[in-house]
């Protein structure tokens, strides 16, 4: 399994394919205090990443491979993480 | 049949395909005659709609991409939002012959060949041209981010600049160092479809894999709904690349998505943009001054450790800092490309004391720091007169003004004061900045040392007020562009990034969220029809042909049995079960002549579009009226009919029909007539063309074939009217003065007539000179069972098809009178020419009489002339199958084909047309 979910955190292996974005969705829609591991993490599809970007998903391991967490980061990082986003002034 | 293609899903797709394109051609042209229906283009939608969706099974993404870009401009005419013209009808009639000509393409070889990329592209492009502007632009999801694509030059549209301040320093400098020498560098603007997913996209890996990437990121173009509201299977996310790779890298690796990428080229220049805190002090002049000096004197040996020094003394966050490590990225790159590039390394060294990054993008900067790396697309940038701003940059622009205001209304007095202070100062001088009123800055300075050295806010409050209406509010409709700098300033990112944003929301089609309704629909739609290879109904057919005629064996069995055996009984039975067998296989052979009937539709429905493209290319205006459509006739029959009858169409619209001019003048309507009309005459079908143009004149038929040698003179004295017309199926002559693209070549008629001829048909021509010609062919229904007459002469039996006969009679052997060498007889009035078949066929016998010294005499027809055959004797009519003669036997003319009669015996059929 990609993905394997814990009480509140889910470790996130290999190639996380978009068949898993429906359970992370639901996942994360029900476990409030939700934290992901994305360690062993190797590709995440976009369905997936998606999810994760909205549900402002707390994570507390970024990817082994520094290419995926570059672009991982500052996605994921909640908060002020894109000046480029449209907000109001 | 053409190599069907191994894949069976793909078989079908191009069979759907085409029936589909056929469809819409119909379609179209339907429209054409009443644009305002509805039904027809939804219907046509419909139908552009189902093939882009199977074209999209396959990857194909030349056709996909013409048949999407028809299907918007559809929806778009279909919700009103565009108007329907012959122009638009002009341009997808083309896009469909286009996905017409991929289809065959990938029929023949399975594939695409990738050199159509460009064709669907611009083909494309021409449809999207039709939409009205703005919807074009969002839905071709022309983010506007373009400015600094050197392959278009009207780059310098009031658009958005890139967001390269969002890019780290670091991946900056890296990109700068690899590209000042002039290599490529582009930004890509990703946003894929939102439908990607379903095509197994995964854009995130797609980013990944971008050749020559130097960074990228996700973003979401618009903010992401809630989780509860979240369709995880539509794509809402987007990505921003950098990346080092060739234009042509990145038009192949993006092959299969250029309406989703936005691929921008980036001028190196445009990379550097200082950034960092504004707190720090700013060089001081003499630093500035001295540094500019070294420049100009290119002693870059004391100019690097000199702004070395001052970026050791400086906090590594602060804005100067960074501007200062740029400045030594730029020195870094060697005396040559800093003496190109001088003008552009100043500009930075003055915006150390200034705190504003130099506009790379003003003509300024540009023109001065003309580098042959920089020129071609810094031009592009350039915007020589001052942009209007667009209503998002007006918006933002109030926004931060009345912000502004309100700080400096605040009554407070907080710890941090001061710095407040500062910040509405450095937002006005950018403000300033943008306004391109350097000048103005200066009085900001003043106001607020004052404001600081009295604590309050008043002194920049007044300065608002002075300027804010007069200045600010004239130079906002003429606003140059804002600086790529200004990725430093507090403010501007926002805005600019704001309008970015806003450009793409427009990108997904509004008419997204219907689609899979729209499937539904389409689904209802499918005629109930099955379709079979016409080798299984052939093969069906030949064995009914074959248990027609083992049935038949059976009333010579009744007979022996009879006869040879003397039981009536089993004769009697025999006999009665003969009659059900036949009276089923003779529905049998009804319903399987039934399978293989086809419409004359068939052949029709690529008249109403031929005769429009011909008419309009000739320029003439033609009223086409198609009759009887529905009429049936076996398949090989209306196969073989398509060429003749094209023929005919393209002689009449080229001769027939006259110029409205021409037409006005003979106080005939401008627009002629061709009515193209079929109808069913017993077991004939009969299509007839009739035009209303301006007739063959017979004179110049005779003429013409006279200077052709076709006739002697002797002959042009003697030839009556109808005779001289009928030399139009001669082979060889053309009425037409000039050779042109559709006809006049000589080769016309004639070949139709053979074509006509060979599935047993007859051409007809009647023509009145200035009222119209007419053209009837007669076919039979099927060639499939041929009704013959059983003659016997020598002891032998023949068949002799029944279209040829006329009637038999018999001639008492007085009534035979011989003129010169040939014998003739009277019948009905008529002097008709008789001929032994007994010696036309190479028989050394003479005709028998019968008791009463009578001979038997067939009438036959043969081409316009009548003929009586003399034979021994009549037998009765009976339908046979006939096979050709194969092999050595092919070779034998004078039959034209063999049948099995019920007793097992052969009946050759003879080819009346040979023999005579």
């Amino acid at each position: 399994m990609p993905v394997e979910y814990k009480k509140n955190r889910a470790t996130l292996r290999d190639d996380v394919s978009v068949e898993e974005a429906e359970g992370l969705l639901e996942w994360l829609q029900n476990t409030p205090a939700a934290k992901a591991d994305l360690s062993a993490c190797s590709h995440l599809h976009t369905a997936c990443l998606q999810v994760m970007m909205a549900a402002h998903a707390n994570i507390v391991q970024w990817p082994h491979s520094a290419e995926l967490r570059a672009w991982l980061e500052p996605a994921l990082t909640s908060g002020d993480q894109e000046p480029a986003w449209r907000r109001p002034f | 049949m053409n190599p069907s293609p191994s894949n069976p899903l793909l078989e079908q797709f191009l069979s759907e395909a085409h029936d589909l394109l056929e469809s819409i051609g119909k379609q179209l042209l339907q429209l054409e005659e009443a644009p305002d229906d509805q039904g027809i283009l939804n219907e046509l939608f419909r139908s552009v709609h189902t093939l882009k969706g199977n074209s999209g099974l396959f990857t194909w993404p030349e056709m996909t991409r013409v048949l999407h870009a028809g299907e918007d401009l559809l929806g778009m005419v279909r919700s009103g939002r565009a108007d329907y013209s012959r122009e638009l009808a002009d341009h997808l009639l083309e896009a469909m012959d286009f996905v017409d000509v991929l289809c065959r393409e990938i029929e023949s070889t399975e594939r695409i060949d990738a050199a159509r990329a460009a064709e669907s592209e611009s083909t494309a492009e021409g449809l999207r041209k039709l939409m009205p502007s703005e919807a074009a632009t969002g839905n071709a999801g022309q983010a506007g981010v373009n400015l600094a694509s050197a392959a278009l030059p009207s780059a310098n549209v009031p658009g958005e600049k890139l967001p390269l301040g969002s890019v780290p320093e670091a991946v900056r400098m890296a990109a700068f160092r690899h590209c000042r020498e002039g290599d490529g560098l582009f930004w890509i603007d990703y946003r894929p479809e939102r439908e990607c997913f379903f095509h197994g996209d995964d854009p995130l890996n797609s980013a990944r894999h971008c050749p020559g990437l130097l960074w990228g990121r996700v973003l979401a173009p618009e903010p992401l709904p809630a989780l509860r509201e979240l369709d995880t299977y539509s794509c809402a996310v987007g990505f921003h690349l950098l990346t080092s790779a060739s234009r042509e890298e990145l038009a192949e690796y993006y092959r299969y998505l250029p309406d989703q990428v936005e691929i921008s080229a980036v001028a190196p220049l445009l990379l550097v943009i200082p950034q960092g805190s504004l707190d720090g002090p700013a060089a001081d002049g003499h630093f500035c001054a001295e540094a500019l000096r070294m420049l100009q004197a290119a002693d870059l040996a004391s100019l690097r450790p000199f702004v070395q020094a001052m970026l050791d003394g400086s906090r590594a966050e602060s804005w100067l800092a960074s501007a200062l490590r740029w400045l030594l990225c730029l020195l870094e790159a060697g005396p040559r490309w800093i003496g190109d590039n001088t003008r552009a390394v100043s500009l930075l060294i003055e915006s150390l004391e200034s705190f504003i990054a130099p506009d790379w993008a003003s003509p300024k900067a540009v023109t001065l720091a003309a580098a042959e790396s920089i020129a071609p697309t810094a031009d592009g940038l350039a915007s020589a007169s001052p942009q209007p701003l667009s209503e998002d940059d007006r918006a933002a622009w109030d926004h931060i003004l009345a912000g502004q205001r309100q700080i400096l209304a605040l009554e407070d007095r907080p710890a941090w004061h001061t710095g407040r202070l500062q910040a509405v100062a450095t937002v006005l001088t950018h403000l300033c900045h943008m306004a391109g009123g350097p000048s103005a800055a200066s009085g900001i300075q003043a106001a607020l040392a004052e404001a600081l050295s009295s604590g309050r806010n008043a002194p920049l409050m007044a300065w608002l007020d002075a300027h804010e209406n007069l200045q600010l509010a004239s130079v906002i409709s003429a606003l140059p562009r804002p600086s790529e700098g200004d990725g430093a300033g507090p403010a501007t990112p926002g805005a600019n990034a704001a309008t970015v944003f806003e450009d793409n929301s427009g990108k997904t089609p509004p008419d997204d969220g219907i689609r899979f309704g729209r499937r539904a629909e389409d689904a209802v739609n499918g005629p109930r029809v099955l379709k079979v290879d016409q080798a299984k109904v052939d093969r069906l057919m030949n064995l009914i042909g074959e248990l027609v005629v083992s049935k038949n064996a059976l009333p010579y069995l009744a007979e022996r049995a009879e006869s040879q055996f003397g039981v009536r009984e089993i004769s009697r039975e025999i006999k009665s079960q003969y009659a059900v067998i036949n009276r089923i296989a003779d529905e049998m052979q009804d319903a399987i002549m039934q399978v293989r009937m086809m419409a004359v539709s068939f052949i029709f429905q690529r008249f109403p579009r031929m005769v429009r493209d011909i008419s309009r290319k000739l320029g003439k205006e033609v009223q086409l009226v198609l009759e009887g459509e529905q009429t049936e006739a076996d398949k090989n029959i209306i196969e073989s009919l398509a060429d003749p009858l094209i023929h005919i169409v393209r002689n009449s619209l080229d001769h027939g029909i006259e110029t409205p001019e021409v037409r006005v003048a003979q106080g005939k309507p401008a627009a002629g007539k061709l009515i193209i009309r079929a109808t069913q005459e017993g077991d004939r079908v009969v299509i007839e063309i009739m035009d209303d143009g301006k007739g063959i004149d017979p004179a110049v038929i005779k003429r013409k074939a006279y200077e052709k040698g076709l006739i002697d003179e002797a002959a042009l004295e003697r030839m009556g009217d109808q005779e001289a017309i009928n030399l139009i199926f001669a082979a060889g002559l053309s009425t037409a003065a000039v050779v042109s693209d559709l006809s006049g070549r000589g080769v016309g008629m004639d070949v139709v007539r053979s074509a006509v001829e060979k599935i047993n048909g007859t051409v007809l021509l009647h023509s009145q000179l200035g009222k119209g010609t007419t053209i009837r062919i007669s076919l039979p229904l099927s060639m499939a069972v041929t009704q013959v007459m059983v003659i016997e002469s020598d002891q032998q039996l023949f068949g002799v098809p029944m279209d040829h006969v006329v009637e038999t009679v018999r001639v008492p052997a007085s009534a035979i009178r011989t003129i010169k060498q040939s014998q003739t007889a009277l019948l009905r009035g008529r002097i008709v020419p008789l001929k032994s078949l007994n010696t036309l066929l190479g028989i050394a016998a003479i005709p028998k009489t019968n008791s009463d010294d009578e001979l038997a005499v067939l009438l036959v027809q043969a081409g316009s002339a009548e003929l009586g055959l003399l034979i021994d004797g009549f037998r009765e009519t009976m339908g046979v199958i006939q096979k050709p003669l194969n092999g050595f036997l092919s070779s034998l003319s004078a039959f034209s084909g063999s049948a099995l009669m019920g007793d097992g015996s052969v009946l050759m059929i003879l080819n009346i047309r040979e023999i005579v």
